[in-house]
């Protein structure tokens, strides 16, 4: 099983704010954090937002001390997550069942 | 689940595990002045804290705030007509009592209920919270040209999406018409949770201490930033789950 690393960015927080302070980190390096859990308290201009992880796997970078603030799409965290070994035909990563989204865009009508 | 409760004025709530155990008391989360449910205490990671603990949530959009219906005149601002919609809200969900916990205006609509409804009050939570006059030197006839404390909240709500500025401006002057009082005192078990830089809640030891209740300050917290802090809710876990 290959481990991946994938880097998490400074999402969007609407109202066209450009950059967030961090508050606290609510994960550690060496953590392994679920889909959703609690990842980094951040202060905007106009209010102060917990973000959660986008996805499970291991804290392996913060890419931010506390009181630093970080532009939207910059660097925030980097997980090690478990990736699969390739497999023939299919092209990008395969999600993982928790990340699968569970509404999907059927591509072909039903045969029926 | 999000809903709206249709009374004099419409007003959205979120009702979150609404099958959690019977002996389990919700939790109503009143948020500040120009800011909503969502903003509050979603964004700050309230909701999936208070799960964790298996606690039901009751969450509204305060009249003039959010989705919930915006009057335009003062006196529908009075904190009695949103005591009168928090009961409304309970008497529509069934729920006899709940744990209050507000921030900011929030915190004086709780204290509100819990002094005018004590019955449906069983523990009080005071975040960003204190006895002074929080409009104090503010000119009310036109919130947010001034340079007081007040007037520089109300800048910057004043321009978040879904904000009404003129019905915010109702909100400040009927809150204002009913200054806070410490006395009569509340007599629920309350707690009080202020930053430590939150100069808005200055004297909520005091308060605290004036109700027979505990304070928690936030370290290196001010007014925006102490609402998401693990510090406090994890105080408030402690607070609504202790025995006793």
């Amino acid at each position: 099983m290959a481990e991946e690393n994938v880097t998490f960015t400074l999402p969007d927080l609407g109202e066209g704010l450009v950059e967030a302070t961090v508050l606290e980190w609510q994960v550690s390096v060496g953590d392994v954090v679920e889909r959703n859990a609690p990842l980094v308290e951040v202060e905007t201009t106009k209010s102060a937002v917990v973000i959660p992880s986008p996805q499970a796997g291991r804290i392996v970078e913060l890419h931010a001390e506390e009181d630093q603030a970080v532009p939207v799409g910059d660097p925030l965290v980097t997980f090690a997550v478990q990736g699969r070994a390739p497999q023939a035909g299919i092209v990008g990563r395969v999600p993982t069942e928790e990340a699968r989204p569970a509404r999907r865009v059927r591509l072909k009508p039903p045969a029926d | 689940m999000s809903a709206n409760l249709v009374g004099d004025v419409t007003m959205r709530y979120v009702d979150l595990r609404p099958q959690s155990p019977a002996d389990a008391v919700p939790v109503l989360l009143l948020h500040g002045f120009g800011t909503n449910f969502g903003m509050n205490w979603e964004a700050a990671g309230w909701p999936r804290f208070l799960g964790a603990e298996g606690l039901r949530v009751i969450g509204p959009d305060l009249r003039g705030h959010g989705a919930s219906e915006k009057p335009l005149d003062d006196a529908s601002y009075l904190p009695e007509h949103f005591v009168s919609d928090i009961i409304a809200l309970l008497d529509e969900l069934g729920v006899d009592e709940v744990d209050a916990v507000g921030y900011s205006m929030g915190s004086r609509l709780a204290w509100e209920l819990a002094l005018t409804r004590p019955g449906r009050v069983r523990r009080l939570v005071l975040g960003g919270f204190g006895p002074a006059d929080a409009f104090e030197g503010t000119d009310l006839s036109a919130p947010g040209q001034g340079a007081t404390p007040f007037d520089h909240v109300f800048r910057t709500v004043a321009g978040l999406p879904g904000n009404d500025p003129a019905a915010l401006a109702a909100c400040a002057r009927g809150q204002a018409a009913r200054p806070f009082s410490p006395k009569p005192p509340v007599t629920q078990p309350t707690l009080l949770v202020t930053g430590a830089a939150d100069e808005i809640a200055a004297g909520a030891g005091e308060l605290a201490a004036a109700v027979g209740g505990s304070h928690v300050e936030v370290p290196r917290r001010d007014h925006v930033n102490a609402v998401s802090s693990r510090v406090f809710k994890q105080s408030v876990v402690d607070f609504l789950t202790s025995q006793g």
